[in-house]
C-alpha cells in the first residue's frame, strides 16, 4: 500500500471518530468508497453504511442522528465505548493516565505536540489515528510502526469491540472495517 | 477519484497541520519549546467542593496532573485531612463521563437525544428564548435555581439583571428550617456551635459522623475523646448514635422532647436566669407555653420514658453552659419544622452557652469584630468584586412565593434561598402566575426535590430548562440546553467567608489547566451569556484575577499569598467568644437591631397569629401496616451528587430499605430480600436491610439513589430514589417536607 493512500486511510477513520462535522459527515458516501478500494473482506459493513447513506441523506438530519449516537457512545454520560487509550491502558480507568503521557511523549519525540486550541486529549482515538496518517504523509515508516505497535494495536484491541457490539450505526461498522484493516 | 480530492487537500494542503473536521490539533513544535513546558511536581492549596462544606485542601500535582488530594495541612480546624469525598475529587476530574461540550436537545424530552453546539450557539439559543419569555409572560417568569456555592453569585446576577425576583437555592431541600429559626431568634443564620469545647452535646438527628463536615467532625471527636456525653435522638441508630447514646425517638415528636426539657429546667430552676434576662426577650411567653409539656406528656408523645427526659435534662443542664443541643443541618421534616429548631435554640439560651466556650456564637468574620476595639485590628472586611453596574430593573410582580413579604407567612422563608418546591407547583398550576423558563445551576431538582415525577411533568410544560452541571444530570437529561462547567479544581471562585471563632477567608483556585477543553467556569459562562443577552455591563469584571483583587484589596491580603497558602486567618489571634472572660459584656448577635435575642418572635407572631413561641402540632403516627419514611446521609456521597464519580461509585453504588427485624418478620421479609415500597400512587423497588438498628415503626434509606439519567452510568437505576415516594408539600417556611411520608412495604 502506498504511504499516500496508508495516509488517507488513517484519517478517514480520524474525521469519523472525531466528533460529528459537517465536512465529513456530508462526504461520508466517499469514505465509504476509499474503505472499498483498499480494504477486503468488508461487505457487511460497507452494506450497513451504505444503506445508512441512502436513509439519511447528506445534511441536518443525517448529522444530528450521528450525534445522537456518537454523544453516548463517546462523550458524555454513559459512553459506551471511551475513545481515551487511558481508559483500557493505565489501570484506573480514568482520563490523563499514564498511557495519555506515553503518547504525548511520543508524538513529542516525532516533532509534534498537541496544539493551544486543541479540543480532545492527546490519547483520543481520532487523535492517535490523526498521527499516524501524519507520520504516514511524512514517510515516517519507522515510527508508525512503532506507535502502531506500542500503542494503537493495544488500545484498538480493546476499543473496537465495545463500538463494534454496541451496535451503533455508523460507528459500529466503521470499527468493524478499522478491525478488518488493522487487527486482520 | 473525489476521494483523493477530499482527504488528499486536507493531508497535503494546509501545511503541516491537518485542516478537515475535527482534525488540526496536532501541530508541529521544536524541541526548545516541548523542554520550556516541562513541570516540575507542585502542591496548590484551595478549597475543596465534594460537598457544601468547603474544607481546605492540597492538591499534589506531578507533570500537569493532580496525583492526591489531602487536607491542607497549615489548617488547624480540619487537622490537615479530607474525607473520602475530598480525596475522591481526583476521580471527578478525569472522569470519562464528565460533560464536555455544550449541548442542544434534538429529540423529544427525556428521550436523550443531544447535539454538541459552540458556547456562541448554546448561549444565542438561550438568549432568545429568554428574549421570548420575557416578551410574552415577563421576566418573573423566568426561574433561578442553584445549590448554594460562592459562585452561585454570577448565575444568580443574570436574574437579577433581567428583574426575575425568582432565584432559589437548594436549602429548602436541607437546612432551611434551621435558617429561619436562627434569623427569627438571633436576626441572622451566621451563628455556629463550639462543639470540641462542649460537656455534653444533645443532637436531633444530625448525623455527624455521616454527613461529615470535617472541622465539626472533629470538634465532636475532641468533645468526646475529652468525656463529654453525646445524646442522639434519632428513629434510625445512627454512626452518630453508636458513638453516644441512642435515644430512640418517634418520628416528628422531637419538638415535645424540647418543650419537655424546658419544662423540667424551669420547673427544676435549672436554666441561667441572668442570662434570659439580659440577653432575651420574651422568656414568660416560654414559660407559659411549656408549663403543661410535662415528663409524663413528652413520654406519650416521643415514646422516651420521662426517667429518661428528666436524667438527660439534668445531666445536660448540669454542664452549663458549656453544653448544646445541636440545631441540626438537614432540617426538613416536618410541615413546621422551624418551631422545633427555634426550641433547640431556646433551650440553648436558657443554658447561658452564647458566646462561651461550648456553646454557639456569632461567626467572627472581619466585619463582626468591627465593634471590639481589641479584636478589630485582627483582621478587614473584603470588598466586593463586580465593579460598577446599572441599577437592575425592579420585579414588576413579587416572588411566587411569597418570601420576605412582612406580616405574610411569607415572612418565614428565607429571600436568599427561597420555597424552591414552588417553582414545580408554579409551572403546573399557574399560581400565582406561571413560570415559563426553569434555568439551573449545579443542582438535580429531579433526585435533590421532593416528587419526582412531579417535578419532571412540569419539565413538559417548559418553553426553556437550561442545566449547567459537570454531569449528564437527571435534571439535564430533560433539558433544552446542557451547558458543561468545569470542575472545582479547575476554576477560580470568588473568596470564601469561612470564619468561625477567628475570622478565616479562603480561595477556590485552578489546580490544573481545563481537562475538557470546552468546558468553561461559571463565572465566565453567566459573563458570556449575559453579554449575549446584552447585559453584559453587570459583569463589568475583565476576569476572576481582577474580581478577586478588588475583593482582597480592601482586606490588604495580596492575590498572591492567598494562591500561596489557599486561606488566611489571622495567625496570632486566639479564639473569641464575647462573653469569654465577663459573662455580661455585650453580646448581641450581628445584625440583631434590638440586641436582644427572641424567644418569642414578634415578627412571626404578626404573620402566624399564635405561632410567635414554639407551639407543639401533634402529628399523625403510621397506622398498622405502616412505616414512616425517613432518609439521611453517608459519608461516602453528597446529597445528589456524587453517585457517579468513579471512586465513591465503587465505594457505595447503591442502597437499601432498612427495616426494623420485627416487622420485618411480620411481612415474611429477610435481609437481602428484593421489596416494593408504596407511597399513595408511587412505588419504587429496592432490597431490604433486616436489623435491629431503627424503631419497628420507621424504615429508612440513604438519599440520592435511584437515578434515572442514562447519562449517569454507574449510578443509573441503582438504589432507591427516596423523593419518589415523598409528595412536593411546601413546609410552613418554604421548606420540602421529609420525613412524614408514610410508605407500605411488600416482599416481591
Amino acid at each position: 500500500m502506498k504511504e499516500s493512500t496508508t495516509a488517507e486511510l488513517y484519517l478517514s477513520f480520524a474525521t469519523i471518530f472525531h466528533r460529528p462535522h459537517p465536512e465529513v459527515v456530508n462526504h461520508l458516501e466517499e469514505l465509504i468508497e476509499l474503505w472499498e478500494e483498499e480494504i477486503p473482506d468488508i461487505m457487511e459493513p460497507l452494506a450497513a453504511l451504505k444503506k445508512f447513506c441512502q436513509i439519511y441523506a447528506p445534511g441536518e438530519t443525517r448529522i444530528n442522528t450521528l450525534w445522537e449516537h456518537y454523544i453516548p457512545l463517546f462523550e458524555t454520560g454513559s459512553v459506551e465505548a471511551p475513545p481515551f487509550a487511558s481508559i483500557y491502558l493505565s489501570g484506573d480507568g480514568l482520563v490523563l493516565g499514564t498511557e495519555t503521557i506515553a503518547v504525548q511523549t511520543f508524538y513529542n519525540s516525532a516533532g509534534y505536540a498537541m496544539g493551544e486550541k486543541a479540543e480532545q486529549l492527546p490519547d483520543h482515538l481520532a487523535i492517535e489515528l490523526e498521527f499516524l496518517a501524519l507520520l504516514a504523509r511524512d514517510g515516517e515508516e519507522v515510527l508508525l510502526e512503532n506507535f502502531r505497535q506500542k500503542h494503537l494495536i493495544p488500545f484498538l484491541t480493546k476499543i473496537l469491540p465495545r463500538i463494534k457490539n454496541g451496535s451503533r450505526p455508523v460507528y459500529s461498522s466503521v470499527a468493524q472495517i478499522l478491525q478488518s484493516w488493522q487487527l486482520g | 477519484m473525489r476521494r483523493r480530492q477530499f482527504l488528499k487537500g486536507a493531508l497535503y494542503g494546509t501545511g503541516s497541520m491537518i485542516a478537515l473536521g475535527g482534525c488540526g490539533s496536532l501541530t508541529k513544535v521544536d524541541q526548545k519549546t516541548l523542554a520550556a513546558n516541562q513541570i516540575a511536581e507542585k502542591t496548590v492549596y484551595s478549597t475543596c467542593e465534594m460537598c457544601t462544606s468547603r474544607c481546605t485542601m492540597a492538591a499534589k500535582v506531578r507533570d500537569g496532573k493532580v496525583i492526591k488530594i489531602e487536607g491542607n495541612p497549615n489548617d488547624s480546624s480540619t487537622a490537615g485531612t479530607v474525607c473520602a469525598r475530598g480525596s475522591a475529587g481526583v476521580s471527578l476530574l478525569y472522569d470519562p463521563q464528565r460533560i464536555k461540550k455544550p449541548m442542544i436537545r434534538t429529540g423529544e424530552r427525556g428521550t436523550g437525544k443531544f447535539k454538541e453546539v459552540s458556547w456562541d450557539e448554546a448561549y444565542t439559543f438561550i438568549a432568545d428564548k429568554v428574549t421570548q419569555i420575557q416578551q410574552n409572560y415577563g421576566p418573573e417568569a423566568i426561574a433561578f435555581a442553584s445549590r448554594i456555592n460562592p459562585q452561585d453569585a454570577f448565575f444568580r446576577q443574570i436574574a437579577k439583571a433581567i428583574g426575575s425576583p425568582n432565584t432559589f437555592s437548594h436549602e429548602a431541600t436541607c437546612p432551611m428550617t434551621k435558617t429561619t429559626a436562627l434569623e427569627m431568634t438571633f436576626g441572622n443564620p451566621w451563628i455556629a456551635a463550639d462543639y470540641g469545647n462542649a460537656k455534653y452535646i444533645i443532637t436531633s438527628g444530625r448525623n455527624f459522623f455521616e454527613g461529615i463536615h470535617v472541622s465539626m467532625v472533629k470538634g465532636v471527636m475532641k468533645a468526646v475523646q475529652n468525656g463529654a456525653k453525646l445524646v442522639v435522638l434519632d428513629p434510625r441508630f445512627s454512626v452518630t448514635a453508636a458513638k453516644g447514646e441512642w435515644v430512640p425517638i418517634k418520628g416528628a415528636t422531637d419538638l415535645a422532647f424540647f418543650m419537655a426539657m424546658a419544662n423540667i429546667m424551669i420547673k427544676e430552676n435549672l436554666y441561667d436566669k441572668d442570662f434570659i434576662e439580659n440577653y432575651t426577650e420574651g422568656f414568660d411567653k416560654w414559660v407559659e407555653a411549656v408549663k403543661d409539656k410535662t415528663p409524663e406528656w413528652a413520654e406519650k408523645e416521643t415514646g422516651i420514658p420521662k426517667e429518661k427526659i428528666i436524667e438527660i435534662t439534668r445531666d445536660f443542664a448540669a454542664k452549663r453552659p458549656n453544653a448544646l443541643v445541636e440545631f441540626g443541618w438537614r432540617t426538613p421534616w416536618t410541615p413546621n419544622d422551624y418551631q422545633c429548631r427555634r426550641a433547640i435554640l431556646i433551650i440553648n439560651l436558657m443554658m447561658g452557652n452564647w458566646e462561651v466556650p461550648g456553646g454557639y456564637y456569632q461567626k467572627k468574620g472581619a466585619g463582626v469584630l468591627q465593634p471590639f476595639p481589641d479584636q478589630a485590628g485582627y483582621a478587614k472586611p473584603t470588598g466586593g468584586g463586580y465593579g460598577p453596574m446599572p441599577p437592575a430593573p425592579k420585579p414588576s410582580k413579587g416572588r411566587i412565593d411569597g418570601a420576605g413579604v412582612k406580616g405574610t407567612p411569607g415572612i418565614l422563608i428565607p429571600v436568599a434561598d427561597g420555597a424552591v418546591g414552588q417553582i414545580p407547583e408554579s409551572i403546573l398550576t399557574e399560581k400565582p402566575y406561571a413560570i415559563k423558563g426553569w434555568l439551573v445551576h449545579r443542582f438535580n431538582p429531579v433526585i435533590s426535590m421532593t416528587e419526582s415525577e412531579r417535578i419532571i411533568e412540569s419539565f413538559k410544560k417548559l418553553d426553556l430548562l437550561v442545566t449547567c452541571d459537570v454531569y449528564m444530570t437527571d435534571t439535564a437529561y430533560y433539558s433544552d440546553v446542557v451547558l458543561p462547567e468545569c470542575t472545582y479544581l479547575e476554576r477560580y471562585e470568588p473568596i470564601i467567608d469561612q470564619s468561625g471563632l477567628i475570622p478565616k477567608i479562603q480561595l477556590r483556585q485552578p489546580v490544573v489547566p481545563l481537562v475538557y477543553p470546552d468546558t468553561k467556569p461559571a463565572w465566565l459562562i453567566y459573563k458570556e451569556l449575559g453579554q449575549k443577552m446584552g447585559i453584559g455591563d453587570f459583569f463589568s469584571f475583565k476576569d476572576m484575577e481582577e474580581f478577586l483583587e478588588r475583593q482582597l484589596k480592601p482586606s490588604g491580603i495580596a492575590f498572591d499569598q492567598m494562591k500561596e497558602k489557599g486561606f488566611w486567618s489571622p495567625a496570632d489571634m486566639k479564639p473569641f467568644y464575647m462573653r469569654g472572660k465577663d459573662p455580661k459584656a455585650p453580646a448581641a448577635p450581628s445584625l440583631n437591631e434590638k440586641g436582644k435575642m427572641h424567644i418569642f418572635s414578634h415578627e412571626i407572631e404578626e404573620a402566624i397569629p399564635g405561632q410567635g413561641i414554639p407551639v407543639y402540632t401533634k402529628y399523625p403516627q403510621p397506622g398498622e401496616g405502616e412505616f414512616r419514611f425517613v432518609q439521611g446521609k453517608v459519608a461516602v456521597h453528597t446529597n445528589a451528587g456524587t453517585h457517579n464519580v468513579p471512586v465513591l461509585n465503587e465505594l457505595m453504588p447503591t442502597n437499601s430499605l432498612w427495616i426494623n427485624s420485627v416487622s420485618a418478620t411480620k411481612l415474611g421479609i429477610k435481609d437481602g430480600d428484593n421489596i416494593v415500597i408504596t407511597a399513595g400512587k408511587y412505588e419504587h423497588k429496592g432490597v431490604a436491610k433486616v436489623t435491629e438498628a431503627i424503631r419497628p415503626d420507621t424504615v429508612f434509606c440513604y438519599h440520592g439513589f435511584g437515578r434515572i439519567s442514562p447519562g449517569l452510568k454507574r449510578a443509573y437505576g441503582k438504589g432507591i430514589n427516596d423523593n419518589k415516594l415523598i409528595p412536593n408539600a411546601i413546609g410552613e417556611s418554604g421548606n420540602v417536607v421529609t420525613s412524614m411520608t408514610f410508605v407500605k412495604i411488600r416482599k416481591v
